[in-house]
């Protein structure tokens, strides 16, 4: 087959809802995209770890550092099936460490916010990973087998993490001490337009999408998800008495749509570039737990190496 | 063996014990006794685990469907040597969504991975195969089943890793919902 065949045949598959799997012919293209994507993913998963992880140690009770702690265990969990999906298109798992570790590889930028009080911890279980599940939803349905099944795996365990920080938001709107009610609506304050930069620059400005589309790994446009989590979110924050962020927020009747205000994209590809609040920190938290990791590593390859020569 | 690149296992979980193992996906460790443990800490941390195997990606022979039709149908001979071992075989079946991969077959005696194959794709005929897995018993490290209950029961009692332990449904405006959460923190 020529290489004009193989990519018909390849896109026929695709159409017919079949997986390609690791061995299948791919574009160099498809592989390149999936990688970018999938480790950036994978970073994202590991990075995020850190602005929850502070407050591990200082959560309120014992309770909600257990469910802390399982939660961004999780996060590590997840970070690690996506890693393996990266490496069944060829890439080496040295490779994107040393791409995340030397600035080089991007992750979700919504991780680059502090996160100042408790109610961050539960507001990010809300809202970024209710922005989260909308997307990884969308991409367990992605043509390529690996990628698809840690999304399925991923999202069933993100439920636990959105619904945890929903009920908690809930309860320090609803019944909570009065500068309960107060951090939670000043942690939505913070978080809400990050979490909408989450889905993505919009669909004019956004240069992957189009190959993304048609060799079916996105499968709904940055937009049209985020109008989604929009109009779910709005309601729902109504219904507590938070109030969406948003002076220009507004219900089109034609539509049943809410239309937000301007996103600042200023601000989501500055972020982006390594220039917002906790970039800097983020990375060196990554770096040191690397370095701080080595006597651990040097210890296991000792004991592998010495089991090795027992053995013969 | 270089900092960060050990080598990868793929790893296959047992549900229950009639339950085929399936393989939810890979981990790098030193050995295969570390690696058991690291797929425990990934792919263990909720209940529903009887056996876990691990076995050295390299070791493993993968043919898709599509590449096997590329050869013709038929898996091409190959000239390593014959040494008659146990291969376990694994096979994915549905194109269905799903967090797991190829399942557990069965098991047959084969002079090498490739003879074993091409036994696999004859004898078991029962379901399409979109991808066959050949798996030398000799490469897989197995969590002990006396060790099954120490290992994987903890789990079951961490309830809070559930989802369906939190109450999310939002009290109606007019009224106070009375308390619909199972955790009654003050914090």
């Amino acid at each position: 087959m020529t290489e004009d065949e193989k990519l018909v045949e390849f896109e026929a598959r695709i159409a017919r809802g079949e997986k390609i799997e690791p061995g299948d012919w791919m574009p160099d293209e498809y592989r390149r995209q999936l990688i970018r994507m999938i480790s950036q993913h994978a970073h994202s998963e590991v990075v995020g770890m850190l602005p929850e992880g502070q407050w591990i140690s200082a959560a309120p009770s014992l309770h909600r550092k257990l469910v802390l702690i399982a939660k961004v265990q999780d996060e590590a969990g997840h970070g690690q099936y996506l890693y393996h999906a990266a490496e069944s298109l060829g890439a080496t798992r040295e490779e994107l460490i040393d791409a995340l570790l030397s600035g080089k590889a991007k992750y979700s930028s919504v991780f680059n916010y502090p996160t100042l009080t408790w109610a961050d911890v539960a507001m990010i279980g809300w809202l970024v990973d209710g922005a989260a599940i909308k997307n990884q939803t969308m991409l367990a349905h992605a043509s390529y087998g690996p990628y698809s099944r840690a999304m399925v795996r991923i999202c069933a365990e993100e439920t636990f993490h959105h619904k945890q920080g929903k009920e908690m938001i809930v309860y320090y709107a609803t019944r909570g001490a009065p500068a309960q009610r107060a951090m939670a609506q000043d942690a939505l304050n913070r978080w809400w337009w990050p979490s909408l930069m989450m889905f993505g620059p919009h669909d004019s400005d956004s240069s992957n999408s189009g190959v993304l589309t048609r060799w079916g790994i996105k499968t709904k446009s940055n937009d049209a998800l985020r109008q989604e989590f929009v109009d779910e979110m709005v309601e729902e924050f109504s219904q507590i008495n938070l109030q969406t962020p948003d002076p220009a927020l507004r219900f089109e009747a034609e539509t049943g749509h809410w239309r937000t205000g301007p996103i600042n994209w200023d601000e989501f590809w500055q972020v982006l570039k390594g220039n917002g609040p906790c970039n800097a920190e983020r990375l060196a938290a990554r770096r040191q737990a690397h370095a701080d990791g080595l006597w651990v590593r040097e210890a296991l390859a000792a004991s592998a190496a010495k089991k090795a020569a027992v053995v013969g | 063996m270089s900092d960060t690149q050990w080598p990868r296992f793929e790893v296959f979980k047992q549900d229950t014990l009639d339950k085929p193992h399936q393989a939810v996906g890979s981990v790098h460790a030193p050995d295969g006794e570390t690696a058991l443990l690291m797929a425990r800490n990934v792919f263990v941390r909720r209940p529903k685990c009887h056996s876990l195997w691990v076995a050295p990606a390299e070791a493993i022979l993968s043919m898709t469907h599509e590449e096997l039709a590329a050869q013709g149908g038929a898996v091409e001979e190959d000239s390593a040597e014959f040494f008659p071992a146990l291969y376990h075989i694994f096979r994915k079946t549905s194109q269905r969504r799903a967090m797991t991969f190829v399942e557990h077959v069965g098991a047959l005696t084969a002079g090498n991975p490739r003879q074993a194959l091409s036994q696999a794709i004859a004898r078991f005929t029962d379901a399409p195969a979109w991808v066959w897995w050949v798996v030398p018993e000799a490469a897989v490290t197995r969590s002990q089943d006396e060790d099954a209950a120490s290992w994987f029961d903890p789990a079951d009692d961490k309830t809070y890793r559930h989802q369906s332990a939190y109450g999310t449904v939002l009290p109606r405006p007019d009224r106070r919902q009375a308390d619909s959460s199972p955790n009654t923190t003050s914090g």
